[in-house]
């Protein structure tokens, strides 16, 4: 500690006035090795960076032939991905069901009135020929791009409507503008009236979905009570969901209850809903989701979590049984527009919460899907897997579609 | 095809090649240090005459820094940096840990938007970086070139000047931190008005620094010298350009952000601690470093290697993938100078163990090398994308940065003020117990700090990247190792005060008769 501790004539002992400086040895060669070799790596991983730069180029060059429509495919992918799944690929639609496309006089009335429905949807009773079916025809529009719509427009006219024309890229963004804030068809009345087109004899439309909302539900929904929060303040004013907040809108009026009911009996963890919840009656539960199950909302998901949506595509229509993973829309319903009450929809559900809700499923958080269907279905699936599939259903149009205007009046009507 | 990717590898390559050549060249044509550059300011007639008993300044190697009258020009600003930076060490560690509570104590102390943790974090992170720091690193310098230069300090008050600049903008800063305005951006908070007090201040040290090196009495400059004047070279560029307001938005703020903060690592917190080490490391066990040309690779690749680490930070981010991957590389490539040094600093203390027991100054310093080992490996491993995904967002990275901030920094500069301190006073410390209770306190305190959130972020990465699990199960489970963290953080906080209280002790003074040549603590 002191020198008087340190032996005062050890020949080792530092003296006070050394000075340090370096010996002259030559550098080691474990050393000159290890230089060269992580030279030679930075060198090879600087030029590997090539590659993600293809890649970028790549989908660069998509991107602007899908944005100056230079895109080539025929409509008839497109029309298998999305249209055929209920209108079946020969057109022929499903008895009671799904209306025909071959022979329909909507669909002979050309591209424009096919786009049209496209873009705005049907919501309501529907007369083709001579059978009447319950229109719930999905809004693409947050789905197809113009120069989409344009193609799929012509090819459906063109193949079951003997309607030559051929609908412009233009023209489709024109329609687009024009329908953008008119909200889904009042069914095929409401078809009739907006267009002038003979259509034939139509039901008459019935609103569904502006039913009245008791003055304490409403204070539930936009206000909140005691320490509960609104349902509103997370899942938006009209139900529409974001991001980890799952869309309501549109959802069936028992799958809703039943939610509510398990999240309070823990079948569902989540903290917020568990406080949401505690002080539910059965009553408000069933008025909360007959008030959800009846708005109409466009989508405002986004396939936003970076997953591969051809495979998701895949395992929403095919399944995969290698992992023993069934199809979606086998039990969801056709491009997965929902079976109510077990099975609700998964169309324009939000990617991220698709995805956390399979994971829950997996790590034993959620645990309430009817015979353990989705408690297997999550675990087999990687986490890679579980993202494709919700970026793909996020991409799908909701249903029934959505009249935005409506809703937001049946909102402020509380 | 010219692509990003093949100019990239292009470039590097051509300047390694260009690093090789220069340390080639440099080794091998330049004059090597010999016994003619230690002798340089003794002219033929002087060397005669000197202390008779010991010869010192007529061997090779040998220079009496006390004779020449160099220490004595030093003492007082490094005293006043040396007190000011204990004392801001001591305020730094107690918000450091304040902040660490709160991790496990979240509604401790959280009526005052001043002691909330968003602020005492920052004023710890700013107190100790600049206030503690920055402080102790330009007193080190301060003492140690002038005596490797053989002239004394040259306007020698300069320093006084700048040390009653940066403490008021270091105090003000923290004043400004505490009550919310700040620049917004990790490691460049305290306000941009403020940041030019600092810059002015930094002239005030840089100018007696390079006069004094212009006005040198050697030809060879040691090694410790490369790394202070590239130091105080480096740092203000980095410190003015990142802080420049108004200029930086958006991706490209962030991209400077990290540019700047890993850099005040690397190249100014690193000069610091190497050169010191570089130092005292001979000085105290009397034997030369290993070699030349190994030095010589230390120092020229954390030149051009380390600038580009810092954006390793945004792997993920939106930056372009290739400026991610270039600073991946960097990152790894600093394994060249990191071993460089490691060969030249653990072999002198390797082959002298014996030092250690005899020495606590250098047991501190020879830890604190060691610990820049650990740290530049680890922070080359951790910059790699497969570890960086489980790591980055974690509490991982705090034990990391603490691992090269405190671990190796910060106790290296505690090993050379107990060496500086009886020196620059004339005085032996008359608790040397309590220095060697002060190293075990920080050494047992960080070793429960560091493993805790080694560990602890590790599970938490982990957890965070798994979907099937909740966040909140990722924050939760950290819970014990934040515990432990705090302790840890208890204990180098207590050591923090015993370095105060001998700090004091040896200033203040002293009433016991001295004996003139002891060399105190070692």
């Amino acid at each position: 500690m002191t020198a008087d501790r340190r032996p005062q004539r050890d020949p080792r002992h530092p003296d006070e006035h050394f000075e340090p400086y370096e010996l002259d040895a030559s550098i080691p060669w474990p050393l000159l090795g290890i230089a060269v070799a992580l030279g030679v790596w930075g060198a090879a991983t600087l030029f590997d960076t090539r590659r993600h730069e293809e890649r970028a180029q790549v989908e660069r060059i998509e991107d602007t032939r899908l944005a100056t429509g230079q895109a080539v495919e025929p409509g008839h992918a497109l029309f298998e991905a999305s249209c055929a799944t209920c209108h079946q690929s020969n057109g022929l639609g499903i008895r009671r069901a799904v209306p025909p496309l071959a022979g329909s006089p909507f669909v002979q009335h050309g591209p424009e009135l096919v786009a049209n429905i496209m873009l705005r949807g049907i919501d309501g009773p529907i007369r083709v020929n001579d059978a009447l079916y319950d229109g719930h025809m999905p809004s693409f529009a947050s789905v197809f791009t113009d120069v989409e719509v344009a193609e799929l427009a012509s090819y459906v006219a063109a193949r079951w409507g003997e309607n030559d024309r051929v609908l412009e890229a233009a023209e489709a963004a024109e329609l687009r503008g024009r329908v953008s804030d008119l909200g889904s068809f009042r069914g095929g009345a409401g078809v009739a009236e907006d267009t002038g087109l003979a259509l034939g004899d139509q039901p008459p439309f019935a609103s569904g979905t502006l039913q009245p909302v008791a003055p304490e539900i409403s204070a539930l929904i936009f206000e909140g009570r005691g320490g509960q929060w609104s349902c509103a303040s997370c899942h938006g004013d009209l139900g529409q969901g974001r991001e980890n907040t799952p869309r309501l809108a549109g959802l069936p009026a028992d799958y809703i209850r039943k939610q509510l009911h398990d999240f309070a009996a823990g079948r569902r963890l989540n903290e917020s809903m568990a406080v949401v919840v505690a002080e539910l009656t059965d009553e408000e539960k069933q008025a909360l989701g007959a008030y959800y199950s009846g708005l109409r909302v466009p989508s405002n998901a986004r396939p936003d979590l970076g997953g591969d949506l051809e495979r998701g595509e895949q395992l929403a229509r095919e399944g995969d049984w290698s992992l023993t993973v069934p199809s979606c829309f086998s039990c969801h319903g056709p491009s997965g527009f929902g079976v109510a009450p077990e099975f609700p929809p998964l169309a324009a559900q939000h990617a991220a919460y698709t995805a956390s809700q399979l994971a829950a499923w997996a790590g034993g958080q959620r645990t309430n899907s009817s015979l353990d269907l989705m408690e297997h279905i999550s675990s087999a699936l990687s986490a890679a897997d579980r993202r494709s599939v919700a970026d793909y259903l996020a991409s799908l149009p909701p249903v029934p579609a959505g009249t935005g205007d409506t809703l937001a009046a049946q909102g402020e009507d509380r | 095809m010219v692509t990003m990717g093949l100019l990239l590898a292009l470039s590097f390559v051509v300047s390694l090649l260009a690093l090789a050549f220069l340390i080639w060249a440099i080794s091998n044509k330049q004059v090597a240090p010999d016994q003619h550059d230690a002798r340089v300011i003794f002219e033929p007639g002087d060397e005669g005459h000197v202390d008779s008993g010991e010869t010192a300044t007529s061997r090779p190697y040998h220079f009496d820094t006390v004779r020449s009258g160099i220490d004595a020009v030093s003492t007082r600003p490094v005293a006043v940096l040396l007190i000011a930076a204990t004392v801001w060490l001591v305020i730094g560690s107690v918000f450091g840990l304040v902040a660490s509570l709160k991790l496990h104590w979240p509604d401790w102390l959280s009526d005052h938007a001043a002691l909330t943790f968003g602020r005492v974090r920052t004023l710890h992170l700013n107190l100790v970086i600049y206030g503690w720091l920055s402080q102790v690193g330009i007193a080190a310098m301060i003492w140690v070139l002038p005596r490797i230069f053989h002239t004394p300090l040259r306007a020698p008050r300069l320093p006084l000047i700048g040390a009653a600049l940066w403490n008021a903008a270091v105090l003000l800063g923290a004043i400004a931190i505490a009550n919310g305005w700040t620049d917004g951006e990790e490691w460049l908070e305290i306000p941009w008005q403020l940041d030019l007090v600092l810059a002015l201040a930094g002239v005030f040290f840089m100018v007696p620094l390079i006069k004094t090196t212009l006005a040198r009495q050697v030809h060879h400059i040691y090694v410790t010298g490369w790394y202070f004047l590239a130091g105080i070279l480096w740092f203000p560029c980095l410190f003015v350009i990142a802080n420049l307001p108004y200029v930086h938005s958006g991706v490209e703020e962030a991209t400077v952000n990290w540019w700047f903060a890993h850099n005040v690592l690397g190249l100014w917190l690193t000069p610091i601690g190497v050169g010191t080490a570089y130092y005292f490391i001979p000085k105290i066990i009397g034997k030369p470093v290993f070699s030349y040309a190994v030095s010589l690779i230390g120092f020229w690749g954390l030149a051009l290697f380390y600038s580009q680490v810092g954006i390793h930070h945004l792997i993920g981010g939106p930056v372009p993938t290739w400026v991610a991957t270039l600073s991946v590389v960097h990152s790894v490539m600093m394994f060249i100078p990191v071993i460089a040094v490691a060969i030249n600093q653990h072999i002198t203390v390797g082959q002298n163990l014996w030092a250690l027991k005899e020495s606590l100054p250098l047991r501190f310093i020879a830890f604190g090398a060691l610990m820049y080992t650990m740290a530049s490996f680890q922070g080359s491993i951790e910059a790699l994308r497969s570890v960086n995904s489980v790591t980055h967002f974690t509490h991982y990275t705090v034990g990391h940065a603490h691992l090269g901030a405190y671990a190796f920094v910060t106790i290296t500069m505690f090993g050379a003020v107990y060496h500086m301190l009886p020196r620059m006073t004339g005085r032996v410390f008359r608790w040397p117990a309590l220095i060697n209770a002060h190293f075990w306190l920080v050494v047992i305190g960080f070793a429960i700090y560091f493993f805790g959130l080694s560990i602890g972020g590790w599970l938490q990465g982990l957890a965070m990247l798994d979907g099937t699990r909740p966040f909140s199960e990722s924050v939760i489970l950290t819970k014990p190792y934040l515990e432990a963290r705090s302790v840890g953080g208890a204990l180098m906080t207590l050591g923090h005060l015993v370095f105060a209280f001998n700090v004091a002790s040896i200033l203040l003074p002293q009433r016991v008769p001295e004996s003139v040549r002891t060399v105190p603590a070692e």
